[in-house]
């Protein structure tokens, strides 16, 4: 122990904590010691505070697999994968609610700037490769998950699994539920003249109903019907729950580098999908305009929007960044 | 700035995958990296031990956090290794890879500082 006291040794102990668990197991000790020393040399230093909260907080992104190259190349590769998994969640959550305001305002009529023609068609098109890319990665992860069921091993997988299941069971029958409840979104004599079918266009606007400026005005927003209001609390927590519960799959479904590799090959697919989406959004709130009647007017909260997803698409390919080394580095 | 290491080390030439490895890598690291594998060329020293050796020839004081960063980054590309731990501190060594990269390095730092020198020493005399 260090002649410093149990004074540098609390300070010590505080500034350990930036770092992660696994991270204190191994160097913890020795780090402390070097800590009491140095607190013991120079009592005060915001120099070595700040070292250590940057130090620690990039020993921590090491440990989701976000920075360094800390873990083993599978464990990299499916933090890359559930961190991209997440970032596409958030992107799709944001996305889909820009994009199912303007599926549902060209029902009512067409927009006349091409523009937001050119736009929506971007967005449309990325939208279809994400279910594609969903139901491509979906299908080989469902196969190990059943075998692994199937076989009563993994029983760690249940909870998990009971938990995506019923919170997607929630969160599509509310979204059908309230899809079918406002007026705006199908119960009119155009509702199947816009670019997408009625349905997915009024599906995804209740999915995403939550994702709206009215937070921001508690006065308007009360006068909601309580029902709307309980969705829009609830929804965004089904959908959280969702992936959470895939996250944990994906983690603990056993699946051979063959179907990781393949699962990252898809991530790139999706990253330059929402690169798409992003283009064609970005082009809507730079050029777009409010004709036809208002409908595709681009508000402040579309422009923030928009910064969120470059955002969100950001944190994507810094998660594919990660995953498709580990991919490479990772064989039987 | 890795990538670019290797063309100026001969040593890489024949080098093994793990320590070509190690040397690519290197570079982007190469501050503390440098000073700490040169205070271990002397002897196993421990983190405090460490900051004072470096301090006391380069000038320089890592901080802790920093110095741990590189030990970890060291360590995981076998440059150098933990022995048994002294009352709570523990020391570390450089491994014969860790040598050799080293070696390497500095060779090239030499090559690099002597063609600059060298230059220096022209245009003063232009002057």
């Amino acid at each position: 122990m260090s002649d410093a006291g149990p004074a540098a040794a609390r300070r010590a102990e505080r500034l350990l904590r930036c770092y992660p668990a696994g991270w204190r197991e191994r160097y913890g000790e020795e780090f402390a010691e070097l800590l009491m020393d140095d607190i013991g040399e120079r009592p005060r230093s915001w120099v070595r505070t700040a070292d250590v909260v940057r130090s620690g907080t990039l020993a921590r992104l090491a440990a989701t697999g976000l920075a360094g190259q800390t873990l083993e190349p599978e464990r990299q590769l499916r933090a890359g994968l559930a961190w991209l998994g997440a970032a596409t969640t958030a992107f799709l959550a944001l996305g889909v609610a820009i994009w199912s305001e303007l599926t549902i305002g060209w029902q009512w009529s067409p927009p006349a700037t091409p523009a937001t023609r050119v736009a929506m068609l971007l967005m449309s098109a990325a939208i279809l490769i994400f279910a594609i890319l969903a139901l491509l990665a979906a299908i080989p992860i469902a196969w190990s998950l059943g075998t692994a069921v199937a076989r009563g091993r993994e029983r760690r997988l249940l909870a998990p699994l009971a938990l995506a299941m019923a919170a997607a069971a929630a969160f599509t029958l509310g979204s059908i539920h309230f899809g079918h409840g406002w007026p705006g979104t199908g119960g009119h004599q155009w509702v199947e003249r816009g670019l997408v079918p009625g349905d997915v266009a009024r599906f995804c606007w209740a999915a995403t109903l939550w994702v709206t400026s009215y937070w921001a005005h508690p006065g308007a927003l009360s006068s909601f019907p309580a029902t709307e209001i309980g969705w829009m609390v609830v929804s965004p927590l089904t959908l959280a729950a969702m992936a959470v519960g895939a996250t944990m799959i994906l983690r603990r479904t056993p699946l051979s580098p063959r179907v990781l590799r393949y699962e990252s090959r898809l991530g790139a697919a999706a990253v330059l999908a929402m690169a798409v989406f992003l283009a064609g959004a970005g082009s809507w709130v730079i050029s777009g305009g409010p004709a036809p009647r208002g409908l595709f007017r681009v508000g402040a909260i579309d422009s923030v929007g928009v910064v969120a997803l470059a955002a969100e698409l950001m944190l994507a390919v810094r998660a594919l960044q990660r995953a498709l080394p580990a991919a490479a580095r990772h064989r039987p | 700035m890795s990538r670019y290491i290797l063309p100026l080390v001969p040593e890489a030439r024949s080098s093994t995958p793990d320590e070509l490895e190690a040397l690519a890598t290197f570079g982007r690291y190469a501050g503390p990296a440098t000073l700490i594998l040169s205070s271990l060329a002397e002897g196993a020293k421990h983190g405090y031990a460490l900051t004072k050796d470096i301090e006391g020839f380069a000038g320089v004081r890592l901080a802790p956090g920093t110095l741990y960063e590189a030990l970890s980054r060291l360590e995981r590309q076998g440059l150098i290794e933990p022995l048994e731990s002294h009352d709570r501190r523990r020391p570390y060594q450089l491994t014969a890879t860790g040598a050799t990269v080293l070696r390497a390095h500095l060779d090239a730092q030499r090559r690099v500082a002597d063609v600059g020198l060298r230059r220096l020493a022209g245009r003063s005399e232009l002057a």
